[in-house]
Parts: structure tokens; C-alpha cells; sequence
């Protein structure tokens, strides 16, 4: 009689192993893995500061066009500020690229087949001589508001 | 520094606009107090101009750039007026340059323009050293501590803004080293502002002395 509880309990044992095995996700019985391959269109972002200097590893989100809250792709650009991702439907896609609380986004318009439509077209920003000139038209505007008060407190 | 859009969640854009709202209307105040508001005027425009520029002249501190701020300068030099200097001075870079951007105009206003208010208050408080120290050291060391105070505090409200909205999705750890990297690189920046303010108040007082009255 005093060996029959620890008979009984490793019956039991034996019971919940075969119970445990049966439970098992099939994937962690089936030990092979396979990968598929396939040609597919995707859109690459380039994010750069306006120093003309890329936004490398600055954390990008993705927004799929029927969902702005929650981002479908995250991840970081590459050391030249790149980024690609495979839209999955036509629509409007936003694209966040940020750094340290600097950054842009981006709305991208894509067709069917994750082409980007034919009317987007890409913002280039300033170039150095468009911010010359326009610090040289703000400067002027100053330089022109300063005079006209000196001038009118001196009458 | 500037803050552009769609990094901010709308209540922080909304509070931005709020409190540089409430600053605008005290500044406007104590413009209108002065025996003649528009004697300073000509002032406020040359250093809005010098404000606008500056956030252009980029300074390469490895492995990040900063720019110019300039907003202890403008406290130091214009007082109360550094804040219509300073929103216009936003205004435009967000319309012309895209630098910041329409929804955090309050957001970078509240940012750079207390500062520089609380800037030009410790200027001001020179005065009652003027007994302790001769006035061109004295001069010195408050147009430092001014120029650097209006960057320094400024630095400081946009890596708290930033810490504190960073959203969930994002990798905290990185954006958070990214952050650290580029605070260190405002150090030498405040060092930099301090001495530019020196060299102006210097400049100044040598031949225009009756600007830096207040």
C-alpha cells in the first residue's frame, strides 16, 4: 500500500506528458522551414536633412491609408537615409521619418499594383541659392521696417 | 531646434498656442507701458532679421549639426520686444524656410521666446552690481550668462517636449541616444551664443552705448 501513491503519481505524469505532446503547436513537432520567393513593387523613401545631410537610422514609421493611428511597417533608414516598403493596397500611405524631434512626413499616393501615381511629385525643398535669396528678402523687409521707424522717430 | 509638425500630439500644439497667446498679450502690454513704443522699434527689426537668419547658419558639431538660436541676444538687447521680434521671426521661417512648421509655431514660440524674456530679465539685474564690478566686466559676464541662459533654457524645454511625447511605437531606446547626442552637441552651442552675445554688448557699447540702456 505504500508504494501506490507514487505508482499512481507517476502515471499521472506519464498521462499529462502524453497530454502536453498532444498540445503542442505542430510547428515545434514539424522541424522544417521553407521560404518563398516572389517579385513584388515597392516604394523607397529617402529622407534627408536640409543641410543635404541623410537622416541615417532615423526611425520610420508607416501608415497604411485606411488606418493613421497605428503604423503597418516600422523600422530605421539605412546610412544613407533609405527606406523601403511594399504598400499592400492603393491609397494614400503616410510616411513619418523622425530623429531626435526632427523629421517630415510624407504623404505618398499609390495605385493599384503599389505604384506611386503619376501626379506625385517629390518636395524637394530649397536649394542654396532660393535661401540665399529668401534670407536676403526677409533681411531687406527688416533692414526696410528698421529705417522707416528711425526715420519717424527722428521727425 | 525648431520642432516640426506632426512630431508634437495635438494637446501639447494646442497648450503651444495657448501660453504664446497669453505671453503675447503680457509682451504687448509692457511695449504699450513705454513712453514711446515704437522707439525701439528699428532695434526689434534689425535682430528679427538676425534671428531669421540664424537658424540657416548651421554649425557642424559632429556627428550632428545645430544652428544659431540667437534668443539670449535678442532678450539681452531688446527685452519685452524679443517676443514680437521672435514670433515673427517663426512665422516666417515656418512659411518661407520650413523650419518648424504652422501647427508648433505656439509650441517653438514658447520654446525660444521665454527664454529670451527671461533672458533679458537677468540682464537687466546687472544694474545692481554696478557698485561691486567696473562695467566692462560686469557688461561681460551678464551678456555671457544671457546669451547662453536663452539657448541653454531653450535646449532644455525642447529635449523635455521631446522626451515626454515620444510615441510608444517608436524605439525608444535609439530615439532616446539620438536625443543624448544631440543635447551634448548644444554645449558648445551655449558656450558659442554666450561669447557672440559678449562680443555684441561689447560692440555696442563702444558705439551705439545709449542701445544697451535698459
Amino acid at each position: 500500500m505504500a508504494c501506490f501513491p507514487s505508482w499512481s503519481n507517476g502515471l499521472q505524469r506519464l498521462g499529462m506528458a502524453a497530454i502536453a505532446i498532444a498540445l503542442a503547436p505542430s510547428a515545434a513537432i514539424a522541424h522544417g522551414a521553407h521560404i518563398q520567393a516572389r517579385t513584388t513593387t515597392a516604394v523607397e523613401v529617402q529622407a534627408a536633412y536640409d543641410t543635404g545631410e541623410p537622416m541615417a537610422e532615423a526611425s520610420v514609421q508607416v501608415f497604411a491609408p485606411d488606418d493613421p493611428q497605428t503604423p503597418v511597417f516600422t523600422g530605421t533608414t539605412d546610412a544613407s537615409g533609405r527606406y523601403v516598403f511594399a504598400p499592400t493596397q492603393p491609397g494614400d500611405w503616410e510616411v513619418s521619418v523622425r530623429q531626435a524631434g526632427h523629421g517630415d512626413i510624407a504623404v505618398i499616393p499609390v495605385e493599384a499594383d503599389s505604384v506611386i501615381a503619376s501626379s506625385f511629385t517629390n518636395d524637394a525643398g530649397l536649394s542654396p541659392l532660393q535661401r540665399v535669396i529668401v534670407a536676403g528678402a526677409v533681411t531687406w523687409g527688416c533692414i526696410g521696417t528698421a529705417l522707416f521707424f528711425w526715420r519717424r522717430g527722428k521727425q | 531646434m525648431h520642432i516640426p509638425d506632426g512630431i508634437l500630439p495635438a494637446p501639447v500644439c494646442v497648450a503651444g498656442y495657448a501660453i504664446a497667446g497669453g505671453v503675447t498679450w503680457v509682451a504687448l502690454k509692457q511695449i504699450h507701458k513705454t513712453s514711446d513704443p515704437q522707439a525701439e522699434l528699428p532695434k526689434a527689426a534689425l535682430l528679427a532679421a538676425a534671428f531669421f537668419v540664424g537658424s540657416s547658419l548651421s554649425v557642424p558639431i559632429p556627428p550632428v549639426s545645430v544652428h544659431l538660436v540667437l534668443n539670449g541676444v535678442l532678450g539681452a538687447v531688446l527685452g519685452w520686444y524679443a517676443w514680437p521680434a521672435i514670433l515673427i521671426g517663426l512665422l516666417l521661417q515656418a512659411i518661407l524656410l520650413g523650419h518648424g512648421g504652422l501647427t508648433t509655431l505656439g509650441v517653438d514660440a514658447v520654446m525660444m521666446g521665454l527664454p529670451a524674456l527671461l533672458a533679458g530679465q537677468f540682464f537687466r539685474q546687472r544694474h545692481r552690481f554696478a557698485k561691486a564690478l567696473a562695467p566692462k566686466p560686469l557688461l561681460g559676464i551678464f551678456s555671457f550668462l544671457a546669451g547662453a541662459i536663452g539657448v541653454g533654457l531653450s535646449a532644455l524645454i525642447f529635449f523635455t517636449l521631446i522626451v515626454f511625447t515620444i510615441p510608444s511605437t517608436l524605439n525608444q531606446g535609439a530615439e532616446q541616444s539620438f536625443l543624448t547626442a544631440l543635447m551634448i552637441a548644444h554645449v558648445p552651442l551655449i558656450l558659442l551664443e554666450g561669447v557672440f552675445t559678449v562680443l555684441l554688448c561689447f560692440f555696442l557699447m563702444r558705439v551705439k552705448p545709449e542701445l544697451l540702456e535698459q
